[in-house]
């Protein structure tokens, strides 16, 4: 694109009024010059940018392409580049405004004291341009630069002019302009292009730079900001091309053949590897070692002078409990051990020896002795001893002893179940133990095979948990979807033709009968209970949370996956695949390399370029490039067959989009298919396929009755708009 | 302004000689000018082609037709032949693997996807 800062040319003074500028005002690039030079002396991105600068906080303007480190002063945010074109037509003549502004200030036009820009000038536009932009576009030049008077000519015929004028095509023949939006196929006759046999398809290099970023941003979302349009282009430029024959191409690739191999081209993307972390010294490592050793010892200690405490404070409350008994058994009179006990809380002598035995027991477990079973002793009496009632049959009893009985039996069976509850839970753990010996028996003879099985197990369980889920969810999300979706309309996603599962179904008759039916008398749906236990029913929200059981399934899996997270070093967790799926990114349990920041270039390299030869792959419903050279020709009924081949000899294909390798000869190949069996056909590129449109422009102007196609204020206002619209200039001048 | 940002001369002076009417005048601050300009649908819209005689070329009438070819199925993921639809989602696929990715392909990823094929189902 040439240097990113464009200097601003010296010497516009020296050329007289007479000598006009030529404009080439591309779709992607805007190319400003005087007539008669062999090169535009500006060039640059037809795009304006209004940021608001930071610092002031004014709104500025920016046309073409900066340095980007400069826009660190700007606030970028709440604008974009903007470009005065929509698809192919100017449109937006305040940007356009800018653009030319910039334009004529890097020519020189600044230095001038003329107070307007007092040369003709010759600018491009597109063929059959609606006469709205081109109006609107003479008026901005008439009245905002004072320009003397116009021409407006097309891109793609001066290309062609002048590469007639290098003899590399006749006087009849086709201009192909492959554009930025668009391409166009331009019959030329004697020298002139002809309208009415011209075709436009509206694919160009903006498509297929575009289509590169997407797919590449898709297919790499981790590195979708590195890859920015500038980078996209870049890559186009570089490695794309178009494939002869797109079928087989792909073949190569889909069978990764080592000519696919050689095809693909990689770009790396800056890395860095991340720092070895530098192995802990041996004097490290002791150094840790000792910090933890004090540390537990300290707890060590403390826990010891608790336990300690807790020992003295026992001991002085069993002695004080010891000396009260003694008091209680050497009291002689009864009024002599109530008032002791008074005196000390307790109420009675039970309750003292009870605290006592309590206390003594919680004085052997904290230092450590096995605690004697007292409690157990109770439990193991017989039941007979703590339940007399029980077994004494009904009649022999008064009924205050029959209510004492019925109260004994129920605690009786209580305990019993109790007692049984616990053997059970102590038989299945005895259970579960073995199994787990088993099992560890099973791993450590053959770790191979029962890591497989682990896995398959985990993969199956998984799966049918998956299947579940998704047909619940599946359900539900048809139900309730088409439930808020439809408002009232109850048939929700039967319309659809969509096949409902048994819970579907069922809902579905459930509305349906207990809702809508009785057609006669009145609707007596509340009256019952037992109605509103449709709601229950139909309800599937409250399928799983009223599962309080646990479902086995996932209780297996639980298990599975906790063995296979001991033993699997290469597991990773169905939360966390999820968890990774939903963020597309590669699982992580190894480090970074450089190949996770590779961007391959593969198929993509012949499958954005295709989409000029079709277009469907983008979704518009045109002809492809190949094709609108046909629809030229059949556009011309009036043309006699051998004309039509006198100019299939000449096709010059132009533009910026055309420096693809491999163009020609896949356009050679889809023009032959439309022409008659051997007529001739012959395809040239443009010399210069970027330049050659300026560069005719130039020479257009150059040529002395240049002046004779121009038009002027006056000459726009006393004609009109209608003359306007016919307006076309004629390309060949000869002097 | 920054000394690197005044030299760069990156920013459009507000007052330019060789204009007639500056931009400042013309545009004035603070209005919305983006609603101002037609753009090409309305241009052509306002052409009123229909008026005009079949046979002169304009605008509209030498847009190309579709195309005779019929379109082939590529797979919105590798680019291959794709010879089957996904019937949730709608994009095609390749091959079996392929069909495992687009499945596991987060929502945004999958209308970026119909969106590259002009297919995306826009709700406004």
């Amino acid at each position: 694109m040439g240097e990113i800062r464009i200097a601003r040319q010296t010497d516009y003074d020296l050329f007289s009024p007479t000598t006009p500028i030529v404009i080439d005002n591309g779709g992607s690039t805007f190319r400003i010059g005087w007539a008669g030079e062999s090169d535009p002396r500006i060039m640059f991105r037809n795009v304006a940018f209004r940021p608001r600068h930071r610092s002031t906080g004014e709104t500025v303007t920016v046309v073409g392409e900066h340095d980007p480190a400069l826009f660190k002063y700007f606030d970028c945010t709440r604008s974009s580049w903007r470009s005065p074109f929509d698809n192919n037509v100017v449109y937006q003549f305040e940007i356009m405004e800018y653009v030319l502004d910039y334009g004529f200030d890097r020519l020189g036009a600044s230095s001038s004291m003329a107070g307007k820009v007092d040369h003709p000038i010759l600018m491009t536009e597109c063929i059959c341009n609606p006469v709205y932009s081109r109006a609107k576009m003479a008026e901005l030049l008439f009245e905002t630069y004072g320009v003397p008077s116009v021409a407006f000519g097309v891109d793609a015929a001066f290309s062609y002019k002048y590469n007639q004028n290098l003899g590399i095509c006749a006087e009849d023949g086709f201009a192909l302009s492959i554009g930025f939006m668009t391409t166009h196929s331009i019959p030329i006759l004697k020298g002139e292009p002809l309208p009415e046999g011209s075709c436009r398809t509206n694919v160009g290099g903006y498509h297929v730079t575009n289509y590169l970023k997407e797919v590449l941003s898709l297919k790499y979302p981790y590195h979708a900001p590195s890859i920015t349009w500038e980078k996209a282009e870049e890559l186009k430029r570089e490695h794309c091309y178009v494939a002869p024959d797109y079928p087989s191409e792909l073949q190569i690739f889909k069978k990764e053949t080592k000519e696919a191999e050689e095809k693909k081209w990689v770009w790396q993307l800056p890395w860095v590897p991340p720092p070895q972390e530098e192995l802990p010294s041996e004097e490290e490592l002791a150094r840790k070692a000792a910090i933890k050793e004090k540390q537990g010892q300290r707890l060590r200690e403390m826990a010891a002078a608790k336990r300690s405490q807790k020992i003295t404070d026992l001991e002085n409350e069993l002695h004080v409990l010891e000396t009260l008994l003694s008091q209680l058994d050497e009291a002689e009179l009864p009024e002599v051990a109530s008032s002791i006990l008074a005196r000390s809380g307790y109420l009675s002598r039970q309750e003292i020896e009870s605290a006592h035995s309590r206390v003594s027991q919680s004085l052997r477990k904290a230092r450590g002795e096995p605690a004697v079973t007292v409690e157990e002793n109770t439990d193991t009496a017989t039941s007979a001893d703590k339940y007399p009632l029980v077994s004494i049959p009904d009649e022999m009893l008064t009924p205050d002893q029959l209510k004492e009985k019925k109260r004994q039996i129920f605690l009786k069976t209580t305990s019993e179940g109790r007692l049984r509850a616990k053997q059970k839970r102590a038989e299945e753990e005895m259970m579960r133990e073995r199994q787990n010996q088993l099992e560890e028996g099973r791993r450590l003879e053959n770790p191979e095979l029962y890591l497989e099985e682990l896995r398959a197990k985990y993969k199956e369980l998984s799966e049918k948990i998956d299947q579940r889920k998704r047909l619940k969810t599946n359900g539900n999300g048809n139900g309730n979807g088409n439930g808020t979706g439809n408002g009232n309309n109850v048939s929700g996603g039967t319309g659809r033709g969509e096949r409902l599962n048994a819970a579907q179904r069922e809902r579905m008759r459930l509305l349906t009968t207990a809702l809508f039916d009785k057609g006669k008398g009145e609707d007596t749906f509340g009256l019952k209970d037992e109605d509103w236990q449709l709601y229950k029913l139909m309800s599937k929200d409250t399928d799983d949370d009223d599962d309080d059981v646990v479902d086995p399934d996932e209780a297996e899996l639980e298990r599975v996956a906790a063995k296979l997270q001991e033993f699997d070093p290469s597991f990773v967790g169905r939360a966390e695949a999820e968890l990774m799926q939903s963020t597309q990114e590669p699982p992580r349990p190894r480090a970074l390399t450089a190949e996770d920041y590779q961007v391959v270039l593969g198929v993509e390299r012949f499958r954005c370029p295709e989409v000029l030869f079709q277009p469907g792959m983008i979704g518009e419903y045109q002809a492809g490039i190949d094709e609108i050279v046909s629809h030229s020709l059949r556009r011309l009924p009036n043309l006699d067959s051998s004309i039509k081949d006198r100019m299939c000899q000449s096709i010059i294909v132009t533009g910026g989009g055309s420096l693809l390798p491999g163009l020609e000869q896949r356009l050679e190949t889809g023009i032959r298919a439309t022409r008659p069996y051997l007529s001739p056909l012959k395809i040239v590129r443009a010399v210069d396929s970027v330049m050659d449109a300026w560069r005719g422009a130039s020479v257009y102007a150059a040529s002395e009755l240049f002046s004779t196609q121009t038009f002027s204020l006056e000459d726009y206002n006393e004609k009109g708009e209608d003359w306007l619209k016919r307006y076309n200039i004629v390309y060949s001048l000869y002097d | 302004m920054e000394a690197d940002v005044v030299r760069s001369e990156m920013v459009l002076p507000p007052v330019m000689p060789f204009k007639r009417v500056q931009m400042g005048d013309k545009y004035q601050k603070g209005q919305s000018r983006g609603r101002y300009w037609k753009h090409l649908k309305q241009l052509l819209q306002a052409e009123n082609f229909i008026s005009l005689p079949l046979d002169e070329p304009n605008y509209l009438n030498i847009e190309s037709p579709p195309s005779m070819y019929p379109s082939k199925k590529y797979c919105d993921i590798t680019g291959f032949e794709a010879p089957y639809v996904d019937p949730r989602t709608k994009l095609r696929y390749a091959d079996p693997e392929v069909f495992k990715r687009v499945r596991n392909l987060p929502n945004e990823h999958v209308q970026r996807y119909l969106a590259l094929r002009n297919a995306a189902v826009i709700i406004r």
